[in-house]
C-alpha cells in the first residue's frame, strides 16, 4: 500500500513536471512559429505583409480603422491591416498583458494620458520625433510625453472641460456667463428661483466630481505656480501644500450645500445627464463638451455651450488630454510597416479626408479645419485660438487617479473635509509613485 | 470492500488529479509565491519582498475598513439568511394551500441576476426613493435613510439586500432537510405531550443539523468572498465606505499592484480556511443520526 502510494506520487510528480515542461516547449515553438511567419512575410519584396492593430471595441468609430481607408492603404502599399478588437472593459488589462509577454500588436490605439499611467510609455513605445510627418504637426503637446512625440493623431481637439450650460435658460433669465465664484452663485440663485435645478452633480460616478478641481487646480498652477507639477512629481511638494486647492474643493461643495444641485448627488449617475438637459430639468453641469454632442444627437435644437470653471476671476477653460492616438510598440514585429501606415494617414489628402469626415480641429499645418458645429466653433474662437485653455491636472498625473475620485466623492458623503481629501490623496499619490519607482519617492 | 479497492488502481485518479493540479493547486501556490513579491504591471522583474505586502494591508486604513466591512457583511448575512431560511422552511413545510406558490415566490429572488437586483434596488433606495416614501407614508419618517449613500449605513443595506436575495435559496435546502425527518418522531412527541417549540428544538433542529452545516458553510464562505453585491450597488462607495476585500482586490489590480492584490487574495483564502474548517469539524461532531 505504502509502496503503491510512493509509486503513485512519483508518477504524479513526473506527470506535473512533464506538463510544465510541455508548457514551456509549446510556448517556445509558438514564438518560433511567429518569428518564422514574420520572416517569410518580410522576406520577398512585393509579398503581402499583415500588421496587427489593436483597438478597444468601444473605439470602433475611430477614423483610422474605417475599412475604405484600410483598403486604400492595402492597395497602395501591399500591407494589410488586421484589426484586433478588444472588449472595452478589458482593453487596459489585455494590452498590459500583451506588452508584458512581448506579444505586441504592431499598432495600438489608446489615450496618451492613460498610456503614461497604464502602459509604461517609455519602456514600451517608439519615440516618433523623427517621423516625416512630425514637422508638420501644429500642436505637438497633444501627442507628447516626457518631451517626446510618442503618438499620432490628425486632430488637436482635445475635448474641453468646464461648466456645460443651457444657453436658452440663460437667455430667458437674462443671465450672462459668470466670471468668478460670487457671480456663479448669483447665477445659481436666479436659476433656482425660476424652478430649474441650477447644477446637476452625478457623483455616484466618482470621476464626475473631478471636473471642477481638475480644471481649477490646473488654472491656478498655470498662472501662479508654474513649477508645481514638476515639483509634485519629484516629491518636493504636496497637493495639500497649496491652500487654494482647499478653497476650490470647498467651492464645489458649497454649490451643493447651498442647495443649488440635485438633492441626491451620490445616487445620480452620469448616464442621466443627457436626459436631464433634454427635459430642461437642469441648467448647468461641470462636465466635458462631449456632453453637448450627446445632447445634440438626441435633439439638435438644444443650444448648449461651455464656459470655464468659475473658481477665480478670468479662469481658463480646461482642456482634457487628447485621446485616441496611435502608438507603435518597440517590440512590434513589423515596425517599418507600422510606421508606413502612419505616414499614409499623415499624407495631406488622407488627413484632410479624416479631418473633414470627423469635424476635427486639424493638427497638420497643411490640412484645413472644416466647418464645425456651432458650439465647437465658439470654443475654437473664444478659447482655443486666443489660447485661453489650460490642460487639466489629468495631463500631469502619472498614476491611477481613481482613489482621488473616491476621496472627492467621500467629501460629498460628509466623511472628509477638503483638507482631509488632499492629505489622503497625498498619501495615496506618494504610495503609487513609489510603486512606479519614480525618482524622489 | 477489499476486492473493490484492488479492482481499480490508484492510477485511475491521475487524469482528474492532473486537471485539478493544473487549474487549482498550481495557481494557488503560485498565488502564495506572488503575494510575497512586488509584482507590478510596469516592472519587468519581480523581487521577493517578504511580508511587506501584508504589513501594507494592515497599515492601510481603506484595507482595514474593507476587512471590517467584509466581516460585518459575512456575520450579518450568515445570521440573517439562516434564521429567515429556517423560519420560511418550517412555515412552508406546513400544510398550506398556497404552499407551492409561496415557495416559488420566496425562492425566486435567488435566480435573479445580481445586476438586475442592482438596477432595481438602486433607485428604490435613493433618499427620495420608494422605500423612504413608504416609510414616510406610514409616518415613520425617522426610518427614512440615505440607504446607499450614508457611509455608516451602506454595508448593512447591502447585507440586507443579499439576505433578501438568498434566504429563499437557504430555505430550499432546509425544506429538503425537513422533509427527510420522519413524521413518527413528531407523533411520538405529541403523545408525550410536547409543545411545538419543544418539538422544534428537540427534534427538528438536531435532525436538521446536516442542512444547517451546509447552509452555514455556504453563507459564510459566500459572505467572506462578497464582491458582486457591493460592486453592483455602490462600487465600494461612497468614497471607500463600502469597500470589501473583493472590491479592494479589484482596485489593487486596477492600480497595477498585482503583488498586493494577490496578497490580499491569499489573505482572504487563508481567512476563509481558518474560519471554515474548524467550524465544519465542530458542526460535524454535533450531527446526530436518526
Amino acid at each position: 500500500m505504502n509502496k503503491q502510494m510512493k509509486k503513485m506520487s512519483t508518477v504524479v510528480l513526473v506527470g506535473l513536471l512533464s506538463v510544465s515542461l510541455a508548457a514551456c516547449g509549446s510556448g517556445g515553438s509558438k514564438a518560433g512559429n511567429t518569428a518564422e511567419g514574420g520572416g517569410s512575410n518580410g522576406g520577398g519584396a512585393g509579398e503581402k505583409v499583415t500588421i496587427e492593430l489593436a483597438i478597444s471595441k468601444s473605439s470602433q468609430d475611430s477614423a483610422f480603422i474605417q475599412q475604405d481607408l484600410l483598403d486604400e492603404f492595402e492597395q497602395k502599399s501591399n500591407i494589410k491591416v488586421n484589426l484586433q478588437l478588444i472588449p472595452a472593459e478589458q482593453t487596459t488589462t489585455v494590452l498590459q498583458t500583451k506588452l508584458a509577454v512581448e506579444e505586441t500588436p504592431d499598432i495600438i490605439q489608446y489615450n496618451l494620458a492613460s498610456a503614461t499611467t497604464d502602459l509604461n510609455l517609455e519602456r514600451n513605445f517608439e519615440i516618433l520625433d523623427n517621423e516625416p510627418w512630425a514637422s508638420r504637426i501644429v500642436n505637438k503637446d497633444v501627442l507628447s510625453a516626457y518631451g517626446h512625440i510618442y503618438s499620432f493623431h490628425v486632430s488637436q481637439d482635445t475635448g474641453m472641460q468646464g461648466v456645460v450650460y443651457n444657453k436658452q435658460i440663460f437667455e430667458d433669465l437674462g443671465l450672462s456667463i459668470p466670471n468668478n465664484f460670487e457671480e456663479f452663485l448669483q447665477v445659481c440663485e436666479k436659476i433656482k428661483a425660476s424652478g430649474v435645478t441650477p447644477v446637476f452633480m452625478p457623483y455616484k460616478d466618482a470621476w464626475a466630481a473631478n471636473v471642477w478641481p481638475a480644471a481649477a487646480f490646473a488654472d491656478f498652477v498655470a498662472k501662479s505656480d508654474p513649477t508645481f507639477f514638476d515639483e509634485l512629481n519629484s516629491n518636493k511638494r504636496k497637493w495639500s501644500d497649496i491652500p487654494e486647492f482647499k478653497t476650490f474643493l470647498q467651492q464645489q461643495y458649497d454649490v451643493y450645500k447651498k442647495g443649488y444641485t440635485n438633492a441626491d448627488v451620490l445616487s445620480d449617475s452620469y448616464d442621466m445627464a443627457v436626459g436631464k438637459f433634454l427635459n430642461k430639468e437642469v441648467a448647468m453641469m461641470f462636465m466635458g463638451d462631449w456632453l453637448i454632442e450627446g445632447v445634440a444627437q438626441q435633439d439638435p435644437n438644444m443650444k448648449l455651450g461651455v464656459f470655464p470653471i468659475p473658481s477665480v476671476e478670468g479662469a481658463k477653460l480646461g482642456a482634457s488630454p487628447l485621446g485616441g492616438q496611435l502608438f507603435i510598440p518597440k517590440k512590434a514585429k513589423h515596425l517599418k510597416e507600422a510606421k508606413e501606415f502612419l505616414n499614409f494617414l499623415a499624407t495631406k489628402e488622407v488627413a484632410q479626408k479624416i479631418v473633414d469626415a470627423k469635424g476635427y480641429v486639424s493638427n497638420f499645418s497643411d490640412v484645413t479645419t472644416p466647418e464645425l458645429p456651432e458650439y465647437k466653433q465658439e470654443i475654437v474662437d473664444k478659447y482655443i485660438t486666443p489660447k485661453n485653455t489650460v490642460l487639466t491636472t489629468d495631463a500631469y498625473m502619472l498614476v491611477d487617479r481613481s482613489e482621488l475620485y473616491r476621496l472627492l466623492q467621500d467629501q460629498f458623503a460628509g466623511g472628509l473635509t477638503p483638507e482631509d481629501v488632499l492629505k489622503a490623496w497625498d498619501e495615496k499619490f506618494s504610495q503609487l509613485m513609489k510603486d512606479k519607482e519614480i525618482a524622489g519617492f | 470492500m477489499k476486492t473493490l479497492k484492488n479492482q481499480y488502481s490508484y492510477y485511475l485518479v491521475l487524469p482528474a488529479l492532473l486537471i485539478y493540479s493544473i487549474f487549482f493547486v498550481i495557481p494557488a501556490f503560485a498565488g502564495f509565491y506572488y503575494s510575497f513579491t512586488d509584482w507590478r504591471l510596469d516592472r519587468l522583474t519581480l523581487n521577493f519582498i517578504g511580508w511587506d505586502n501584508f504589513t501594507k494591508i494592515f497599515s492601510d486604513k481603506t484595507l482595514t475598513l474593507a476587512l471590517k466591512n467584509t466581516l460585518i457583511f459575512a456575520v450579518v448575512t450568515v445570521v440573517g439568511k439562516n434564521l429567515i431560511g429556517i423560519a420560511l422552511a418550517v412555515a412552508l413545510n406546513m400544510k398550506l394551500k398556497t404552499r407551492n406558490l409561496l415557495r416559488a415566490i420566496f425562492y425566486s429572488p435567488s435566480i435573479l441576476s445580481i445586476l438586475v437586483i442592482g438596477i432595481v434596488f438602486t433607485p428604490m433606495l435613493r433618499t427620495e426613493g420608494t422605500i423612504n416614501r413608504m416609510f414616510e407614508a406610514m409616518g415613520l419618517d425617522s426610518l427614512s435613510q440615505a440607504w446607499l449613500t450614508n457611509p455608516s449605513l451602506v454595508i448593512w443595506t447591502i447585507a440586507i439586500i443579499s439576505i433578501w436575495q438568498h434566504a429563499g435559496f437557504q430555505m430550499a435546502i432546509y425544506l429538503a432537510g425537513l422533509q427527510s425527518i420522519s413524521q413518527e418522531y413528531y407523533e411520538a412527541a405529541t403523545i408525550d405531550g410536547a409543545g411545538s417549540w419543544k418539538k422544534f428544538t428537540n427534534i427538528t433542529l438536531p435532525l436538521l443539523l446536516p442542512a444547517i452545516n451546509i447552509n452555514l458553510m455556504l453563507t459564510l464562505i459566500g459572505g467572506l468572498k462578497v464582491f458582486s453585491e457591493v460592486f453592483v450597488l455602490t462600487g465600494g462607495g461612497p468614497g471607500n465606505a463600502s469597500q470589501v476585500v473583493g472590491t479592494i482586490i479589484l482596485r489593487s489590480f486596477g492600480e497595477g499592484s498585482w503583488g498586493l492584490g494577490t496578497a490580499i487574495n491569499t489573505l482572504l483564502f487563508v481567512a476563509v480556511t481558518i474560519i471554515a474548517i474548524p467550524l465544519l469539524i465542530f458542526m460535524r461532531r454535533k450531527e446526530v443520526t436518526e
